[in-house]
C-alpha cells in the first residue's frame, strides 16, 4: 500500500512535470500582458509589450498581439491631428482583439477597404461603458481630433454601473500570488483557460453561483434601472452625438434602450443582421469572441453604416 | 457520480484507503459493509429515491435464492420462487423504462385499425439509473440457484454488495454471481500488482472516454441532428464516427470499472476484447459487450435449445436473442430494428458455420500485420456493425430510414465543417493512432500499456493524460451513453 502511494506520487510529480514542459514547448498556453492605472485613473496594458494569446485546447486559435505606446493592442500608434481622417473604436476585449493577430484586426480591416483613413482601436478586456466614457473625458484633447467615435457596447452587462471608478481591486487580483502562481505555472494557466479546473471551481463555489444567478434574472428585468445607469453615465460624461455611435447586436438588445438611444439623437451600428445572415460561423471555438469572419463582418458593419 | 467527475476522484481514493485500512483488522464484514454503504453513496448521489428500488430487487432475489435452494433440498425445483423473481424484475424493468412504449405502441395498433385514441395513460418516468443492468443481475442469481450453477448465499450483506457494487452497479460488466459473489464472501487482501493494473485500466478507460468518446461527441451530435441537410459522405462520416463513440464510450466505462474493482480486490469480467478487429458479426459479438452476450446466452439462448436444434428453431432462436436484447437497450423501435438487423447479419455466418470459427483467436494471431483478406473482413464487419448503428442512433424509425435513403440518394462527396469550426484534421489522426494502438494490444484488453521498458511506460502515461488536455471539451455532455440504458 505504501509502496503504491509513493510510486503513485512519484510519477504523478514526474508526469505533471513532463506536461508543463508539453504545454511549454507546444505554447499552449496564452501570455496576458500586464496592466496598469495610468495618471488619468485609465486601466490599461503596459505599452510596449508583444506575446501571443491562445485559444482553446490543442491551440485551435494562436494570435500575436503588439501593445503599442499607449498601451493598447494595436498595428499603429495612436497619432491624432485634425489634417487627417481618424476613426476611433473604443470597447472591451471584442475590441482589444487579442484574438486575432494584431495586424489583422478590424480596425486594420476597415483601413484596408477605406483611403486615408487611420483606425485607433481603444480596445481592454473587462471595460464597461463607464470605463470607455471615462477614457472620452480623461483623452479629451485626443477623441477632440478624431472625426468619428464608434462605442461598443453588450447590452445590459456594460450598464451594471452608473459612475466611474478605477477597478484597482482587479489589478490587485491579478497581480496576487495565486494569479502571479498560474501565471508561471503554465500547465494550471492552460488547464484554467480550457475548462478543465471548472468542474473544481464549480464544486466549490455552487452555492454562491445558484446566487448570483437568481440576481443576475432580477437584474435582467429592470430594464430601467440599466437606462437610468446609461442616462447618468451620460451626464457626468456627455458624449458628442454628432461623431458618435454605438455598436452593438440588436438582436441582444432590450427595444426599449434602442428607443431611449434614439429619442437621445445617439447613433446606432448594428452587426447582429449582419452576423445573422453569414453561413459561416462569427465566433471562436470554446469562446464567444469574434472569428475572422465575424471581425471582418463588424469590420463591414461600420463600414457601411458610416459611409466610410 | 460519474466516473469522470472531480466528486468521483475524491471518493475513490477516500473509499480506497478507508477499504484497506478496514482490511487490517481481518473483519470482512466491516470491509463489506463499507463496499455497500460506498455504492448506497455513490447510487444516492444521483438520485437517493431510486436505492429503494436496488434494495427492494436484493431483498426479493435474496429470499427467492434461498426459497429455491430449499425446494431443492426438499425435492421441489422452486420453479414458483424463480417466475417470483423473473416477475419481479421484469416488472420493474417493465415500468420504469417500458410503460410509456408499450402505451404508445398501443395506441398506434389501435390507429391502425381506425380508432384514433387521444393516449392520457403515458405517465412522466425517469429511468433509473443502471436498472437493466443490476435487474439483470439479480435475476442471473436466481437462474443461476434454479439450474444449481450455485449455492445461495446466507448472508444478506454479502448479497447486496454483489448487487450493488459501485464500479459495476450502473452499466456492468453485469457480473454472474459464480464470478462475483464468489470473491465478496472471501477475505480479500491488497495486492500491489492487481492494484496497480487497476489504475491503468482506470487511465485507459479516462482516455476512451474523455478523448474518444467526447472528443468526437460534437461531430457526431452535430450530424445526427442536421442529417436530413447532409450530402451521404458527411452520413458516412457521422455514423462511423459514432462507432467509434459508442465503442471509447462504454469500453471505456467498463475499463474504469473493471479497474477499480481491481483495486478492491475485485476481478470482475471482460465486457469488450476489441470489437473493432472482428472478423465477422459473430466475432464481434463475442467481443461487444460481452457479459450481456454471455447473459442472454445462458439464459434465453440455451434454454431455448441453442444451436442444438434443428436448423429453423436455432435461426428462431438467434432471432429472438437479437430482438431482445435490442429491446433490452432501449424503449423505442430503432432499437429493435438494431437487433433485427444484427439477427439478419448472423444469420448468415451461422448458416455457413463460421460463428465459432474466431471464438479463441485474434486477427493477426502470429503475424505483426493482418493479410489482405484478413483486412477485408475487419473492413466488412465494421461497414455492417456501423451501418446497424443508424438505427442505434437515430431518435426514430423515420429518423432512421430517411438517414439511409440519403445515404443512398444524395451520395457526393463534401467536406465537412462543424459549426463551431472544430479541426477535423485532428480528430482523424487520433482516431487512426487509436485503432494502431488498439491493434497492438489485441491480445490483451487488460493490458494498455503492456511495455517491458519502464520509461516507454511513462512516457505513454504522459502522452495519454497530454491528450486528455489536448481534446477536453467542456461544453460537452459527460455522462455514459449506456446509461440511458
Amino acid at each position: 500500500m505504501i509502496k503504491l502511494f509513493l510510486k503513485t506520487s512519484l510519477y504523478l510529480i514526474l508526469i505533471v512535470l513532463s506536461l508543463e514542459l508539453l504545454v511549454r514547448v507546444f505554447h499552449l498556453y496564452p501570455e496576458d500582458s500586464p496592466r496598469f492605472i495610468d495618471e488619468m485613473g485609465v486601466e490599461k496594458r503596459i505599452p510596449n509589450y508583444n506575446g501571443f494569446s491562445v485559444t482553446g485546447n490543442r491551440r485551435q486559435n494562436f494570435s500575436e498581439y503588439h501593445i503599442n505606446n499607449q498601451g493598447f493592442n494595436s498595428y499603429r500608434e495612436f497619432t491624432p491631428s485634425y489634417s487627417k481622417k481618424e476613426l476611433a473604436i473604443i470597447g472591451d476585449s471584442y475590441i482589444q482583439g487579442f484574438h486575432q493577430n494584431y495586424y489583422n484586426s478590424i480596425g486594420k480591416k476597415i483601413e484596408n477597404r477605406t483611403k486615408d483613413l487611420e483606425v485607433y482601436e481603444y480596445g481592454y478586456a473587462g471595460w464597461d461603458l463607464a470605463d470607455q466614457l471615462h477614457l472620452l473625458q480623461a483623452y479629451a484633447e485626443d477623441f477632440d481630433k478624431i472625426d468619428h467615435i464608434v462605442i461598443y457596447m453588450k447590452y445590459p452587462m456594460d450598464l451594471g454601473r452608473a459612475t466611474y471608478e478605477p477597478n484597482t481591486g482587479r489589478i490587485k487580483q491579478l497581480n496576487s500570488i495565486p494569479f502571479k502562481i498560474r501565471d508561471n505555472i503554465k500547465l494550471l494557466y492552460y488547464a484554467s483557460q480550457i475548462g478543465f479546473l471548472d468542474p473544481v471551481k464549480n464544486l466549490m463555489t455552487e452555492k454562491q453561483d445558484a446566487k448570483k444567478a437568481s440576481n443576475t434574472e432580477q437584474e435582467t428585468a429592470l430594464d430601467s434601472l440599466y437606462i437610468g445607469n446609461f442616462d447618468e453615465l451620460l451626464k457626468v460624461y456627455p458624449i458628442n452625438t454628432t461623431k458618435t455611435s454605438i455598436l452593438l447586436d440588436k438582436r441582444n438588445t432590450s427595444p426599449k434602450f434602442l428607443e431611449h438611444c434614439t429619442e437621445k439623437g445617439i447613433d446606432i451600428i448594428d452587426f447582429g443582421s449582419e452576423f445573422e445572415q453569414s453561413k459561416k460561423p462569427v465566433t471562436l471555438i470554446y469562446d464567444m469572441h469574434w472569428n475572422n469572419n465575424g471581425r471582418s463582418l463588424v469590420a463591414k458593419s461600420i463600414i457601411e453604416h458610416l459611409g466610410l | 457520480m460519474l466516473f469522470n467527475s472531480v466528486e468521483y476522484l475524491i471518493f475513490l481514493p477516500l473509499i480506497f484507503i478507508i477499504y484497506w485500512i478496514v482490511a487490517k483488522f481481518n473483519n470482512l464484514k466491516i470491509q463489506n459493509g463499507l463496499i455497500l454503504t460506498a455504492s448506497y453513496i455513490f447510487y444516492g448521489l444521483w438520485d437517493w429515491r431510486f436505492l429503494f428500488l436496488i434494495l427492494a430487487s436484493t431483498i426479493v432475489d435474496y429470499f427467492v435464492g434461498l426459497a429455491i435452494h430449499k425446494k431443492q433440498t426438499q425435492g421441489d425445483k422452486g420453479k414458483l420462487f424463480l417466475w417470483l423473481s423473473i416477475l419481479f424484475n421484469v416488472s420493474l424493468l417493465g415500468f420504469f423504462k417500458y410503460y410509456n412504449f408499450f402505451v404508445d405502441a398501443f395506441v398506434d395498433m389501435v390507429l391502425l385499425f381506425g380508432y384514433p385514441i387521444q393516449s392520457t395513460w403515458t405517465l412522466n418516468i425517469i429511468l433509473p439509473v443502471g436498472i437493466s443492468f443490476y435487474t439483470f443481475q439479480t435475476m442471473s442469481y436466481s437462474l443461476d440457484i434454479y439450474f444449481k450453477r450455485i449455492k445461495p448465499t446466507h448472508n444478506f450483506l454479502d448479497f447486496a454488495t454483489f448487487v450493488a457494487f459501485f464500479p459495476q452497479l450502473v452499466a456492468g460488466p453485469i457480473e454472474r454471481a459464480s464470478n462475483l459473489l464468489g470473491q465478496i464472501t472471501n477475505k480479500r487482501s491488497f495486492k500491489y500488482e492487481q492494484a496497480v493494473e487497476g489504475l491503468k485500466l482506470i487511465l485507459w478507460g479516462l482516455f476512451k472516454k474523455m478523448v474518444i468518446a467526447d472528443g468526437i461527441a460534437p461531430m457526431v451530435d452535430d450530424i445526427f441532428a442536421n442529417y436530413d441537410t447532409m450530402p451521404a459522405s458527411t452520413l458516412v462520416l457521422g455514423v462511423s464516427l459514432f462507432s467509434f463513440q459508442v465503442y471509447g464510450d462504454f469500453s471505456g466505462y467498463s475499463d474504469i470499472a473493471i479497474g477499480t474493482a481491481k483495486l478492491f480486490g475485485i476481478e470482475l469480467m471482460s465486457n469488450f476484447k476489441f470489437p473493432n478487429f472482428s472478423r465477422n458479426v459473430a466475432e464481434y459479438w463475442q467481443r461487444w459487450h460481452i457479459s450481456l452476450s454471455t447473459w442472454f446466452r445462458h439464459y434465453l439462448y440455451i434454454p431455448l435449445g441453442g444451436s442444438r436444434v434443428s436448423r429453423l428453431k436455432s435461426i428462431r432462436n438467434i432471432c429472438i436473442i437479437f430482438l431482445v436484447s435490442g429491446f433490452w437497450h432501449g424503449a423505442n423501435w430503432t432499437f429493435i430494428f438494431w437487433g433485427g438487423f444484427h439477427a439478419l447479419a448472423y444469420i448468415p455466418v451461422f448458416l455457413m458455420g463460421r460463428n465459432t470459427i474466431y471464438k479463441n483467436n485474434v486477427v493477426a494471431e502470429n503475424t505483426l500485420f493482418p493479410t489482405f483478406k484478413e483486412i477485408g473482413q475487419l473492413f466488412a464487419t465494421f461497414v455492417i456493425v456501423t451501418f446497424s448503428r443508424i438505427f442505434f442512433r437515430s431518435e426514430s424509425l423515420t429518423d432512421s430510414f430517411v438517414f439511409i435513403k440519403r445515404l443512398f440518394t444524395e451520395f457526393h462527396w463534401e467536406p465537412y465543417h462543424h459549426p463551431m469550426g472544430y479541426r477535423m484534421i485532428d480528430y482523424f489522426v487520433l482516431l487512426a493512432i487509436f485503432v494502431l494502438y488498439e491493434f497492438r494490444m489485441r491480445r490483451d484488453e487488460r493490458n494498455p500499456f503492456k511495455f517491458k521498458s519502464p520509461i516507454i511506460r511513462f512516457v505513454a502515461y504522459t502522452l495519454v493524460i497530454f491528450c486528455i488536455l489536448l481534446f477536453y471539451d467542456d461544453g460537452v455532455d459527460r455522462s455514459f451513453i449506456y446509461f440511458q440504458f
